[in-house]
Order: C-alpha cells, then structure tokens, then sequence
C-alpha cells in the first residue's frame, strides 16, 4: 500500500498522525510523482470526506513545498489559459486534469507544480466549505426554513403579546435583548475552526467566559454591561425597518429581494439574523415578492417589524466575537417574537442555545462570512468548556467527518470555579484592544492546512496546547490567576508562535517588553485573544496594580501606535476596557407603556430626518412615540443627553483623524499639483478616451513568447570571468543600489495606506525586520564579501517620505544612505462606472465559493451605485488627505534621481559610480551579484533586466516580442488576458542600469545635472513618451469604532518597464532564479515563503547588525 | 378494554355556535355538526355520550338531541382552557377508556369504515390510548398538536407516541417530533379523535393545579400520557375538517355532498354555477 495513503486512512493514531514531511524528505522525484499518482486517484475514490481533504492538502504540499525545491526540474513550464480560467471559475477538477495532462507528456516543471498546488489546496478548502453548508443547512431546527419558499407557507407568527398596543401611550411593546461577548481564556491554539473541531474534535477544546464590558475612562456608561443590544417590535407600516444604531444606517425593506441583498448597505448582519432566524426563510430567496404578503400573515395587514441593534462602542477587530454575538442576540431575538422559544423573555434553555448557535452559523454563512464555533459563547452564561464531539449516528456528519460541526458546552457553575476566583480573575485581567487593523483570514487557513498536513513541529505544538489547556482550567478552578498568567504567557511564547509565527508582530512584542520593563514581577503574563495579536489583547497583573497598569496600558498602547502608525495599519486608536463576567448570556425582556422606548441612540440617529416631515403625515405610533419621548428626556437620566446629541448628528462636526493632516488643498499646492494636467487627464476619463480598457496595446499587435535562446539564463553563464568582472567593479565602488520605496502597499494592506517599506514583515536575525532593513543588511552583506562600500538609495514619494527620512535618521543609517524624494503627485478619481464593469465584468475574476461571491456581486453594485452618485471621474476627496492623494507610478521615481539632486550627491560622493541596481522594494532576493553585475558590465547594454519563469501566481505582463521588438509589457496592455499565458516570463522590476547610457537616452550627460531647466526638460520629453496607464486601486475609508470600507478608485501611473520599448535605449534580459525574483505581494505569501526555503535564502544574503 | 363513553368538547367561543350549525349529510338528510358528532360515536359502539357546553347554552342543545337520556350535558363552569373542558367531563367519564371528539371538527371517511369505529377497533386491540393522527405539512402544524414517535413494526399506519407538543413551530418540531418515514417537511398532527386512557384525567387534574388558576392545555397532558403508558397514534388518511376555520364549514359541506348519495346533482348544479359565471364574465 502506498505509504501515504495509508498515513491518511488508518485509524491508528500513531500513524495517522505522522507528518507528510517524514516521508517526503527521503523521497526521490520518481517516488513523489508516483506517490502523487496514487493520491490523485484515492481522493476521486475516497467516501470519507476528511481523508479526501487530507488528501488533498497533501498534493498541494507536495507540489508547493517539494517537488519544486527539491529537484532540478524544468522551469519553463507554459500555464495554458484555459487551466487558468478554470481555476478562475472554481472548477477545480478541470484545472487538474489538465494540468496533469501536460505533466504526463512533458515531466514535472515548476510552471505546472504551481497549478496544481493551487488548485489542490483550493479544492480543500471549497469541499470543507462545502461540507460546513452541508452540515448547516441540515441541523434540525435550520431544515424547514429550506423548504419554505413562498410568503404563504411562512408557519410562524409574531406572538400575540407583541402585537397589542398599549392603552395608556399607543405604543406597541418593545422586546429587548441584551448579549454579552465572550473571551477564550485559554487561547485554543485556533482549535475552534470548524473544519478543525471535525477534523480532531478530541483536541477542540477552548475555555469560554461570557463579559460585559465598558471603554475605559468614557465618562458615560462607565459601568461594564452587556456590549451587544437588539429591539423587535411591530410598526404600523408594511415593511422590514432594520436600524444599526452604532453604523448609522437605518433602511426600511419592502421587497424580499432586498433582504437577500447583503452587501447593498451596513445592515447585512440583520439581514442575515432575519433569514437565519427564519423570519424570512432562505428558501424564499429570488421568490420575487413584495413583504408585505410575508407580514401580513405574520403580524397583520398593514403592519411590519422594526428591528434594531447596537454595539455599545466596542470597536470591530476586538476579537471578542462581538459580530457573531450580535447575530446571535437578533436571531435570538427574532426567535423569541416568533415563539421558537419556550419564553418571550429571560434566559434560553440549553437546546435554545444551541440552537441560536446553529443558526448563526447558518447566518455567518449566508452572509460569507465565518467565524469559529465557541464564538457565540455571549448566548451561554458564564465559565463554560467548549469540546468537540464526535459524531454519533444521529448527527448529519457521521461517517463524513469524526467530529459534529456543533460542539457541547459545559457551564462551569460556582460549585467548580468559586465566586472568590471568578473576582480574583476580574481583579487582574485587564482586556484592550490594541488598535492594529487585522486580517485573520489567512492564519485560519494557513492554521487548517498545518494541521491537517499534521507537520511535525506544529502538531506537537498543537498537543503542548491540548495540555496547557488543562493546566489554565486547573488553574482557574484553584482561583490562581497567576499560574494563568504565565501559561497565557507560555502558549503565546511557544506553541501559538510554533504554529502560526504571523500571530504575533512588532507592536505587540514592543508592547509587551514595555509592559514587562514597567511592571516587572507584577505583570504575570500575556494572552493572545483571537486569531492573531495586535488587536484585542489581554494582560494579567497583580491586582495591586492593576489600576495604574490600565491607565500605563492606554499610554504605552497610543505611545507605540504613534511609532508605528507608518509602518503598520491601524484601524483605530487604542482602547482599554473595563469588563465583568456576565452571569445570564444571552437576556430578553419586555418593556411595555412608558418603558417602550427605544435607546436615546436611536432618536438621536432617526429624529432628524422624523422632524423634517410633516408632523401630520406621521403615523399614531410614531406621534405617540415622539410625544413621550419629549416628556421622557427631561426625567430619565438615560435620555438627558438627548438634545444635545440630536445637534450633533443633525450638524456633525468634523473627524479627530481628519485635524491631524492638512487640508487636501493646502497639500496639493505644496507639493506642486499639477492641476492642468489633473483637469486634462479628468476630462479625457469622463470622456471615455482614456480608461481601463484604453490601456491595450491595439488588437493587430504580434504579440510573441520569447524563445529560450533569444535570452541569457544566470545559471549557464561562466562563472569565474563575469564574477571577477563584477567583483572588480565591486571594490571599485562602480554600483549603487536603489529600493524604489514610493509605494503604500494596496495589496499587501488592501488599501490601508502604509509605508511598505517599513512594515516588519518577518523576523529575521532574531527580530522583526521591515523590508528597508532587509535590503541594507543585503548591501551590508555585499560590502562585507565584496570589500567593498556600496551607496544605497531609497526613493520615497510625498506618502512615505517623512516615514522613511525618520526611520533612517538624519544621518542616513551609517552616513551612507541616500533618500530620494518623490517629486509628482497625483489626485485620485471616482471612477467610472465604464472601467468598474471593465474590471469585474470583462476581465477575468475569481470566483468565490457560492455565498461570498453573491456578497461580492452585491457589493460591486453597491460601489458602481455609489460612483455613479458621487460623481463618475469627479476627484476623490471624501478621505483623509493621504488617501486622496496617489504616487504616479515607478516610472518617476528613477527621473526622480536627476531632478532632486540625488544622483549629482551620489555621483559627488563617489565619482567612480557608474551602474545602478534598482529594485522593487519587495523583490527581497535582488542583491548585488558579482556574477550579474559582470554580465551586465560585459554586454555593456543601458539596462539590464531580471525575469523569471512564470509560476500561476505571476500575473501582471512579461517579457514579449511586440511588432519584433523584445520587451517587457505590461499586464494592462496586453489586448487580451489570454496572451500573458502564452509568455514564459515574468518581469521582476529589477534593472541593472548604465548610468551614462541612460542619462544620454534622455539626452542628458553627467555634467547636465548642474542644469535643472535642462534636466526638467528632459525628463518631462521622455515622460510624454511613457504610456500612462489608467489603473483602479482599493483604499480604505476608516469611520466609526475601527470600521473600515474599501473604495476602488482610479490613479494614473507610468511604469518603468515600459522604457525597454524604447529604440535607443539598449536592453538585454537575463533569466534568473525564482528565489532571486520573488516578490512577497501579498501578507498570505508570508508562510509559504517561510516554509519553502525562500526565508532562509534571504537570511543567507543578509548581514544583520 | 371497552370503549362505551364519548366525551365532545363544545364550550369554546367558536363551538358554541358552530355545533348548533346545519349541514347535509351522506345520506341527503339535514344534521347539526352536533348530530354529526353523535351519529360518528354511535357507528364507533359508543352508547353513553358526554357532552360539555358553556353555561347556559343548555336549552339550545336539548333542542337538538330531543331529551336522548344517553347524552349527558356538563357545563364548563369555567374558561381554563381545552384541558379543564376534558377535566370537567371526569364525573361523568369515571374509571373508564374514553372516545373524545373536538367540537369544531368533522370528519369523512374515505373508506367504509368511519374514522371513530376505526380508532376503537385499534384502542381495544392494543389495550392503550390511540390518537388519530395525519400527516400534515410543516406550514400548517403551528396550528395543531403534533406527535414525535417511532413507526411500530409490521405495521403500516401505527406509532408509538414519545413526544406531544401544541402547535409547535417547524423549528421545534425539526429538533423534537421527527417520525422516521414520513415525507420531509411532514408531522403527524392530531385529527380531533382520541381515545384516552382515565389516567389523562387524573394528569389534567395535576396540572390545574399547577396552573394556580392559569388555563390548561390537553396537549401537555398527553405529553406526559406518553411517559407514563403506552400509547399510540393511528395515521387516518381521511377528510378532517375544522369548521372554525375561514370556508371550514362550506369545505365540510362539499365533501360530505360529492362523497354522498346527492353527488351527480351537486357536481351537475356546481358546474351549472360555473358555466353560468364565465358566460356572464364573456358577455360582457
């Protein structure tokens, strides 16, 4: 039997718990591929649902982490489109047959690997995804709402007690819940995903603890209660009025399609509690109807249901599960209204929980979003354990998974963790959240991938967690916060960081040292809340102090946010809370007569537009209410501040973030603006002669792959001459390095608007290095092998420049650094709603799995509806300055050198300077080769340029033959998406550059530097030869309590590349190593980058201090 | 086991007048729903019939059974709900198993046996209480007391009841009331025909005093009926029609018409109706 399979289908756990790696680190090619064979074959006809995904997991490694590294196989492999757009298209089985098909007839090549480990590991998870749908949908009590398709099979009916009206005020009654968040005390090592709790539910185990809690030092609501607030009641008008006080958004639905319409506003979560809750069945999606049908059956002819919900203040990414506990608190809620409780008010009973926990992760689900299973914990009391189980004949996941989708909960009552303990935790912990903008995403699926790969070093972390889980338990049953302390402290130190590095950053460490040099032995440890850290936090101190360390905690948090506010995204400022463990979970009650108010909040929110119509075109309810709540605010201490907030929201005063920046104006006319130019580009947008799809080269272009022979390969070129060539010019200081570092990382922040170049993105030489330290330990590396002294430069642009010049000090980090400031700086635009269909609708895209991309696709008409109302190609300005503002491309930032004095400094510093090395600032393997660095010298070329073979991932243009000419092209101006399959390689953006050469092709010498009208001139001749490219970004909106929205917006760029288009300047192009070449894009690359090799080559090239 | 007492509940608001309501019968002759009731315990063997009104509706019934000593009128003395109404015939019921009929309710057999005489055959050969039960869709089991059991074997239309809960909602019924074979999205809810074992007086009983002067239902009694002795469910796959509903009472009337001896002239006089309407309608 094959040795893998029979890893994946024992059932002995000794065995089926070895790593892939075991096997794999012995095995030869042949081995692998007929391994692979096997596997492949298994999997198609495998029952058991996890030994498919495991499976599955094991092809993708062994196509991402060995057949590539380990042997010398073909790098040239070509990704046929089609295997492309099927990937595109989630038909995964498609892309793999294919991609097989071409590895039968031409051997294993790094081009097809890449195919298949994506499609591999995508296939993963798309059928554990579907499994959980599967599992969702046919819980008992979510089964019916599947059925019910149309308005006049709805059976539930809103509860008679909610439908009459008070004599007294003419006010309905007012249902109201309130729901605690929760915290997982022991931090579960991530066991509470859901594949994972099905996977190996003896190892899904988390310690959870329902809270109310309050912002620190907020002089209102100053006492912790329940975070998450919700309100049913009926209306006097037939619609669906659905209000999120603490989002600002209140719509009122009339159209079943609407509610199924997720993405069109903030209020998707009620939605999404509404359908769960089975107040409108998910089987009544694309019914077609109006509600008011719906309504009438359940409430009566003319009426409807307002349901509203409020988060009091607890910002987004606080990692207390406050989103899935406000879901849970509405469908609760909603539950209750329809009688699918035994009680309208007070607790639930156990089966009530869970199922209210069912249902919202039916609801997650249906709103594409997910979270883990203890997550709503805020519904249970208290203390509770929180296991996996095991699925036993009755559960719909037996035979397909070891463990059922929905764990059990054991309240750990007073009996098992004392009063006394539970105050001594509440006398120690102090909960913040840390400020840092977050993406859990990819540790949740780089922490289900490791450990159904069962890879060694993280499985046994994994168990070291199992059993500190025990520990913290014991622990807190003996009420010794302390020893919890210090096994927080040790989980997060040792198995949290083993498994997932990523969980922690430099924030955090900064944070925690400080706090440890602050408090010494009365800080007893560190806990890691969530997914990762950064963002919700704990810290466990000596009760003494604790008092004096949540005053320190929110000034070291803010201190250390200001440091690196550049360089890490930041969604808010840093908060610490008071909190108290809540003794009910989740609560309702029912306020009647004068007691049905809504929360000040709300009339704050809704009053404004009330009293702007006619008082005589409001309902009786409505007037009822309005009149009391005139008489309630002067009287009730929870309204007094009514009035006061009504002005506020009906005149709303600027934003704090928005004081700290100057005002756009005054920023443009500093920097130079160019606004004729800005109004000419406008008006040819607007006007459709520039755009997306105007970027292509025209569709009569030939557009060829360039062959083999027609470049150089680094690994056939003769060592020993070139190397002597290029150490010569080493030690003679003829190079000087440039890190283009102008950019703000859109995709590697999605829009946040950071300094990439300062972001710590690993550690390297036992710290967190940011990309910038990374390239000058390279060049210190290059010096100290090369003896040599090697000038280096980072351009900026207006968004990173006082960033950079602060982190490498006045002096330039050792002197010998040089900054060459960006000198253009562009506006960005609303786009048009041309370029926005051009970008989703004709372009290739990703499909997502069949909830998500509905979400997605409501989400793109909500943005085209929002361009398209803000004004198509109008500026955008509805930002903070630096987000409206935008780099023009890297094409400036070389010119940049002439025109800001830079290379006249560096040529003054050092005349013998004739050859520059740029790069991009995330290409970290691109260093000074002697060995390239003398090709280059030998062809004695103006450029030299780097490419590599293509890999699946490596979107975005190459290297062409256009019209006869070699070229980099790119990706923008390919005339069709289909062409860049057909090019073998990629550009990496790394330039070895003649400096006399170039200055000559813009007709410039060196002695012409003196000369800026001259060289301005120039430069400016040229750029009107570049292409610009219309180009559409994401950035981040930040508003609210750590609320973010990504806008797409248009910005113009040129791009270096595009200079090997032009005839006098010479080229040459040289093929080299991947590692060399790679570029990390994306925060998801980080691990398997770590885990391939690539870490440790960088590591090699570098020379730490 | 014998089954020889009928109890029929018909003091609810809506039973008061529905039961003193005229209808046609199979045979074309012209019945109160009381009668109805009466005429289908009598075909099931039943001899002494109990039936409890609301105070002071007496003369309006004396009317109908024209002094019958084996009907025996009990007046509900007070408004606690279905279950008291059962308990207020406990006198008169005694030790014995009994057929209980609800008032609103009217029932037309499919096949030659009527429903009741069919439920007491299946009583008194397993010695238990039997409910008649039907398959009803999940929409409509809100308004109904619905069944959780196992199907017994080699039988096709016996269950053992484990679980009974009033109109529940789907989302309890998916958790709680499952019967293994039935359709999905199915339930066996209760047809209106019951015989009941004494014990669910002596539950009822219990259970008002629980209430402290709250209303009881029959539902929870049964519920506890079932933990406490076997009891049974007999799936009917005959008309039940509740007149309280909207049109119950014309539905009822067209069923016992086109399934009488009066059929040809109702299907011929109803088509005359339509034919006469469309012509109407194209006239204009």
């Amino acid at each position: 039997m094959s040795p893998l399979i029979n890893i994946i289908s024992t059932n002995i756990p000794e065995i089926k718990n070895k790593s892939l790696d075991e096997y794999c680190k012995n095995a030869s090619l042949s081995d692998l591929l007929s391994e692979a064979e096997k596997l492949e074959q298994y999997r198609k006809e495998e029952p058991n649902l996890y030994n498919r995904v495991r499976t599955l997991f094991f092809l993708y490694a062994i196509h991402r982490f060995y057949i590539p590294f380990r042997f010398n196989i073909g790098t040239e492999g070509i990704i046929p489109y089609v295997a492309y757009e099927h990937m595109l298209n989630r038909r995964f089985e498609e892309a793999i047959d294919l991609f097989l098909k071409i590895q039968e007839k031409k051997g294993a090549n790094e081009g097809i690997s890449s195919g298949l480990a994506d499609a591999y590991h995508k296939l993963a998870f798309q059928t554990l995804a579907d499994q959980v749908k599967i599992s969702v949908r046919s819980t008992a009590g979510n089964k019916w709402m599947f059925r019910v398709g149309h308005p006049s099979d709805q059976p539930l009916k809103v509860l008679p007690e909610l439908l009459n009206k008070d004599p007294e005020t003419g006010l309905y009654p007012l249902l109201h819940e309130s729901t605690p968040v929760r915290m997982d005390l022991s931090h579960s090592g991530w066991s509470d995903i859901f594949f994972l709790g099905m996977d190996y539910p003896e190892g899904a185990k988390v310690m959870n603890i329902s809270i109310d809690l309050c912002i620190r030092n907020k002089a209102i609501e100053s006492i912790p209660k329940p975070p998450i607030e919700t309100w049913f009641r009926i209306i006097e008008e037939p619609v669906l009025k659905l209000t999120s006080i603490d989002l600002a958004t209140t719509n009122s639905i009339s159209h079943l399609s609407e509610i199924f319409d997720f993405a069109k506003d903030y209020l998707g979560l009620l939605k999404a509690a509404i359908i769960a809750s089975g107040i409108v069945p998910p089987g009544m999606e694309g019914a077609g109807l109006p509600l008011s049908h719906l309504l009438e059956n359940m409430v009566g002819k003319g009426k409807g249901i307002e349901i509203v919900s409020k988060v009091n203040n607890i910002p987004k990414g606080s990692r207390l599960a406050v989103s899935t506990n406000l879901l849970a608190s509405l469908i609760s809620l909603c539950m209750r209204a329809t009688g699918q409780t035994e009680k309208l008010t007070g607790s639930l009973n156990e089966e009530e929980r869970r199922l209210v926990a069912a249902k919202a992760i039916l609801g997650e689900w249906l709103g594409g979003s997910g979270g883990g299973w203890q997550d709503s914990g805020g519904v249970w009391p208290g203390i509770k354990l929180i296991k996996g189980v095991e699925a036993s004949a009755e559960d719909p996941e037996f035979g397909i998974s070891k463990g059922r989708l929905l764990p059990n909960h054991t309240i750990l009552r007073n009996d098992l963790v004392s009063i006394e303990s539970r105050q001594k935790l509440q006398d120690s912990l102090v909960i913040v959240h840390g400020g840092m903008a977050q993406d859990v995403g990819p540790i949740l699926e780089m922490v289900t991938e490791k450990y159904l790969l069962r890879s060694k070093k993280e499985w046994e972390a994994r168990q070291n967690a199992i059993d500190y889980f025990d520990e913290v338990v014991h622990k807190l049953k003996d009420g010794d916060i302390k020893g919890i302390g210090a096994f927080t402290n040790k989980n997060f130190d040792g198995p949290i960081q083993e498994i997932i590095p990523w969980a922690t950053n430099l924030y955090t460490e900064t944070l925690i040292s400080l706090i440890k040099e602050e408090f010494k032995e009365n800080f007893w440890g560190f806990w890691m809340m969530g997914g990762m850290s950064g963002g919700g936090m704990g810290f466990i101190f000596d009760p003494s102090v604790k008092s004096i360390a949540q005053d320190r905690l929110q000034v070291l948090m803010s201190e250390t946010k200001r440091k690196f506010e550049h360089s890490i995204p930041f969604a808010m400022e840093p908060v610490v809370y008071d909190f108290r463990i809540n003794e009910n979970g989740t609560f309702a009650n029912l306020n009647t007569g004068k007691l049905s108010l809504m929360p000040e909040s709300y009339y704050s929110l809704l009053l404004p537009g009330l009293l702007k119509k006619d008082i005589q075109l409001l309902g009786d309810c409505q007037r009822n209410e309005l009149g009391l709540i005139g008489q309630t605010y002067k009287s009730n201490q929870h309204y007094t501040q009514f009035i006061s907030n009504l002005f506020d929201q009906m005149i709303p005063i600027s934003e704090e973030d928005n004081k700290q920046q100057k005002p756009l104006n005054k920023l443009l006319s500093e920097l130079g603006f160019n606004s004729e130019q800005h109004e000419s580009i406008r008006r040819d947008l607007k006007s459709g002669r520039i755009g997306l799809s105007k970027n292509r080269l025209p569709i009569s272009s030939s557009i060829q792959d360039v062959s083999k022979s027609e470049i150089s390969d680094e690994a056939a070129l003769n060592d020993q001459i070139l190397t002597e060539i290029g150490l010569e010019a080493l030690k003679n200081k003829e190079l000087a390095i440039v890190s283009l570092a102008g950019g703000t990382g859109s995709r590697w922040t999605k829009g946040a608007g950071i300094v990439k170049s300062l972001y710590p993105y690993a550690k390297m030489g036992g710290k967190h290095r940011n990309f910038i330290e990374t390239h000058i330990a390279k060049t210190k590396k290059t010096d100290s092998d090369c003896k040599t002294d090697l000038q280096h430069i980072f351009t900026t642009s207006y968004l990173t420049h006082p960033a950079i010049a602060s982190f490498l000090g006045p002096k330039g980090y050792d002197g010998k650094v040089y900054i060459s400031p960006g000198k253009v700086i562009g506006l960005r635009l609303i786009p048009t709603e041309r370029d926005l269909r051009f970008l989703w609708e004709d372009m290739p895209q990703q499909l997502l799995n069949e909830q998500s991309q509905k979400v997605k696709e409501s989400l793109h008409s909500a943005l085209i509806g929002w361009a398209k109302t803000t004004g198509e190609g109008d500026n955008y300005t509805d930002n903070l300055p630096s987000q409206c503002v935008h780099p023009v491309g890297h094409w400036y930032e070389i010119p940049n050198l002439f025109l800001n004095g830079t290379l006249k400094n560096l040529i003054h510093d050092n005349p013998n300077l004739k050859h520059l090395l740029v790069h991009n600032i995330d290409t970290l393997g691109a260093n000074a080769v002697p060995k390239i660095l003398g090709y280059h010298i030998q062809q004695q070329k103006t450029m030299t340029v780097e490419v590599i073979t293509r890999k699946l991932d490596d979107r975005g243009g190459g290297l062409a033959k256009i019209n006869g000419q070699i070229r980099l092209i790119e990706g923008l101006a390919l005339p069709d998406e289909k062409v860049e399959f057909n090019l073998s390689y990629y550009n990496t953006n790394t330039f070895w550059i003649n400096i006399d050469k170039l200055l000559s092709v813009f007709g410039l010498s060196r002695q012409d530097l003196d000369n800026e009208q001259k060289v301005i001139s120039c430069v400016y001749k040229m750029a009107s030869r570049m292409p610009t490219y219309v180009i559409i970004k994401d950035v981040k909106k930040r508003w609210g309590k750590g609320q973010e929205d990504v806008f797409p917006v248009t910005q113009f760029e040129k791009l270096w590349g595009d200079m090997t288009a032009i005839p006098e300047l010479s080229c040459t192009y040289i093929n080299v190593n991947r590692r060399r070449g790679q570029q990390l894009k994306e925060v998801s690359q980080l691990d398997g980058w770590s885990r391939d090799g690539s870490k440790d080559y960088i590591e090699d090239i570098c020379l730490w201090e | 086991m014998q089954v020889k007492k009928a109890l029929i509940t018909l003091a609810g608001v809506d039973h008061r007048k529905l039961s003193v309501q005229t209808l046609v019968n199979r045979e074309g002759k012209r019945n109160t729903v009381l009668e109805i009731l009466i005429g289908e315990a009598r075909q099931a063997g039943i001899e002494e019939i109990g039936v409890v009104i609301h105070p002071g509706d007496l003369q309006a019934y004396s009317d109908i059974v024209q002094a019958d000593p084996h009907i025996h009128f009990i007046q509900q003395d007070k408004p606690l709900g279905y279950g008291y109404a059962i308990l207020c015939g406990a006198p008169f019921i005694g030790n014995d198993y009994f057929l209980h009929l609800v008032g609103d309710h009217l029932y037309v057999n499919k096949s030659s046996v009527p429903c009741a005489k069919h439920l007491v055959d299946i009583a008194m050969q397993n010695n238990c209480s039997v409910s008649a039960v039907t398959p009803t869709r999940e929409n409509l089991i809100p308004h109904y007391g619905t069944i959780g059991g196992k199907r017994i074997a080699s039988t096709s239309d016996l269950y053992l009841i484990d679980k009974v809960i009033e109109k529940p909602t789907p989302t309890l019924a998916e958790q709680k009331l499952i019967v293994p074979g039935l359709r999905a999205g199915n339930y066996l809810c209760f047809f209106g025909l019951h015989i009941l074992s004494p014990v669910v007086l002596k539950i009822l009983a219990q259970n008002l005093n629980k209430a402290n002067g709250g209303k009881i239902g029959l539902s929870d009694a049964l519920n506890e009926l079932a933990s406490k002795e076997q009891y049974l469910a007999l799936e009917i796959n005959d008309w039940r029609f509740d007149t309280g509903t909207r049109y119950g009472l014309l539905k009822a009337q067209l069923a016992l018409a086109l399934s009488g001896d009066d059929r040809d002239q109702v299907m011929s006089e109803l088509l005359e109706f339509f034919v006469m309407k469309n012509m109407n309608s194209i006239g204009k």
